[in-house]
């Protein structure tokens, strides 16, 4: 009740202070962020493993979505696919670490990113390759969805629904797996929980919700590039994660708000430099960097987040 | 033509491996998966530039200069930050080495004289070429060859027959025990970080001639994630073995296969690699 009244004032505040198109446009993009943030949220907050790609399980869930409605599919057909794609590469992703857990997922998940880029690079006769490809509006039951107002309703529908979806399975016999494979695998094996395949499913899970996301993405910026979905998006949405709190699902809407706000008040600070001061640049990566270690070693558990260290690894 | 595709693979080999080495020496002492090792390598690079262009030092003693100022880096950085990424999840210390390889990466794009011209390292031979009977071979990667298997021979020597080595060695094995024989431990932390971080510099500096030095050069580190998966994430000649590995196939499908999935290769092998050797591709008895 309490965080749904700060979500309220916080969204007036905007609304006031950057007017209400701007305001609502925004508004689409925490929530996209914050459903790829729910889908990463489950496999480190939860079942306590590295993902370094999801970046590239967005990227796909994109890619699809943008091609499948260029060639003129609705949206009931594509989005399913592209999800299903996207948590297809998420489950590829699991599979070398389901026999290894911990670092081995941080490598795979780093070669499949990589690799994706890669691929969304050379395959130009399908994704355009680095000249990008120009997305058409969604259109839902004949109606064009490419106001703000229309955006944000849409995202904000869906990261309710991934939301409850999320709450579901973290209460669940599964998310109660999960958390056991997270504090102790030896014992979790013991009771009988089949850690593999529980970690493929945080993946697919989490993969399929990046995908998701990817979804909307495409849409809303109407315009795709594989840089877009390079390394740097995978540890954006990992630093989301971590700013919200990694051990609670709510942690994943704080964090979404501030990853999309950080960026343009960072660029705020930048225009007030004096321009000798060197290339804007340069100065925007050094102040994101300064902050993800200043909120590391000062507030570990996430903004959000008052509990204990989230995700302590065991082993 | 073969020859020389081998030579420059090796070359490049040589450099992955470094990087590698580097990652694996810390990841070993501390537990840190480090993703700044690019960037320590691009900055040790453009610190032998500022000694040799800025401030007119030779060549041999702007190199010495930059690798012995990022060895003092890495051991800074250790004190101050890293150290107090220990004992937490794996993630916490890893976003924590993104964090500050942006800040190294952003600190050097802002300077404008970084990023407004080109930069190159003179090095001896580089250019020239040197005739093996039929075989001819690039200068500059001959000197890299070269250099690295110095390096690594001295690397060898420190640790297996200095004090300093041998403690590190055990550190990484079993810290606790390591303590109990009386070897301060976090004294070794801040070795690894400083010895990392000089070896990425080395590595900086030899790549230095095959390309340019500009602040995207570090991107080259994440080549060393698949080196080190090859060689088994463990072990130090293992990840000099796995870089000079994928150097050599990279060079080589790049001679014989289409455009594009050179660059992919690595991280096909990375995958191949967890999946069926786990432990990497060579038997490992420890560095």
């Amino acid at each position: 009740m309490k965080a749904l009244l700060t979500a309220a004032v916080l969204g007036m505040v905007a609304v006031a202070l950057l007017g209400a198109d701007y305001a609502l446009s925004q508004s689409a993009f925490v929530a996209t962020w914050a459903i790829a943030g729910l889908g990463l949220s489950l496999i480190v907050g939860q079942a306590g493993q590295i993902s370094l790609g999801h970046g590239a399980f967005l990227g796909i869930g994109a890619y699809v979505e943008g091609l499948l409605a260029v060639a003129g599919w609705p949206p009931w057909v594509s989005a399913p696919a592209a999800v299903a794609l996207a948590a297809a590469a998420g489950w590829v992703a699991s599979l070398p670490g389901r026999r290894l857990g911990g670092m081995a997922f941080a490598m795979s998940t780093l070669a499949i990113a990589l690799l994706v880029e890669e691929g969304l690079v050379r395959w130009e006769s399908v994704t355009g390759g680095a000249a990008g490809l120009a997305v058409p509006s969604l259109r839902i039951a004949g109606q064009v969805i490419s106001g703000p107002l229309g955006q944000s309703l849409v995202s904000t529908a869906l990261l309710i629904v991934a939301y409850a979806c999320c709450r579901r399975w973290v209460a669940s016999r599964i998310g109660r797996a999960w958390r056991a494979v997270r504090e102790d695998e030896a014992a979790a094996a013991a009771v009988g929980i089949d850690c593999g395949a529980l970690r493929s499913l945080a993946f697919v899970l989490g993969a399929g919700l990046a995908g998701l996301a990817g979804v909307l993405y495409a849409h809303w910026l109407a315009y795709l590039s594989p840089e877009q979905f390079g390394l740097q998006l995978s540890f954006e949405l990992l630093m989301l994660v971590f700013i919200g709190g990694a051990a609670r699902l709510a942690g994943a809407l704080w964090g979404a708000a501030v990853i999309v706000a950080l960026p343009q008040l960072i660029s705020l600070f930048t225009d007030a430099l004096p321009a000798r001061w060197g290339s804007a640049s340069g100065v925007e990566t050094l102040a994101f960097g300064l902050l993800i270690v200043l909120i590391i070693l000062l507030r570990p558990a996430g903004i959000a987040g008052e509990r204990r260290q989230a995700g302590r690894e065991a082993g | 033509m073969f020859a020389q595709v081998l030579t420059s693979g090796i070359a490049t080999g040589c450099v992955y491996g470094l990087v590698a080495l580097s990652f694996v020496l810390i990841y070993k002492a501390t537990g840190t998966v480090s993703f700044m090792q690019g960037e320590l390598l691009m900055l040790g690079a453009f610190a032998a530039v500022f000694a040799h262009d800025g401030l007119g030092w030779p060549l041999l003693l702007a190199f010495a200069g930059a690798v012995a100022a990022m060895f003092a880096l890495g051991a800074l950085l250790e004190r101050s930050v890293l150290r107090r990424a220990i004992g937490q999840a794996h993630l916490t210390a890893l976003l924590l080495t993104f964090g500050l390889g942006m800040v190294l990466r952003g600190a050097v794009t802002a300077v404008p004289a970084a990023t407004h011209e080109m930069h190159r390292l003179p090095l001896p031979f580089a250019g020239e070429h040197i005739a093996f009977g039929a075989v001819v071979v690039a200068g500059e990667h001959l000197v890299v060859i070269l250099a690295t298997a110095l390096l690594c021979l001295g690397l060898g020597l420190f640790f297996r027959f200095s004090r300093a080595g041998l403690a590190l060695r055990a550190c990484s094995e079993n810290p606790r025990v390591a303590a109990l024989m009386g070897v301060s431990v976090n004294g070794m932390h801040t070795l690894a970080w400083a010895l990392g971080a000089a070896l990425a510099a080395c590595a900086g500096l030899l790549l230095a001639p095959m390309t340019f030095v500009f602040p995207g050069m570090g991107l080259i580190a994440l080549k060393a994630f698949p080196a080190a998966v090859l060689g088994g994430m463990s072990s130090l000649a293992g990840a000099l073995a796995g870089g000079l590995f994928l150097g050599v196939v990279e060079a080589i499908a790049g001679l014989y296969l289409p455009e594009g999935v050179k660059d992919a290769t690595a991280y096909a092998l990375l995958l191949v690699a967890l999946l069926v050797f786990p432990r990497g591709l060579f038997v490992t008895r420890g560095a």
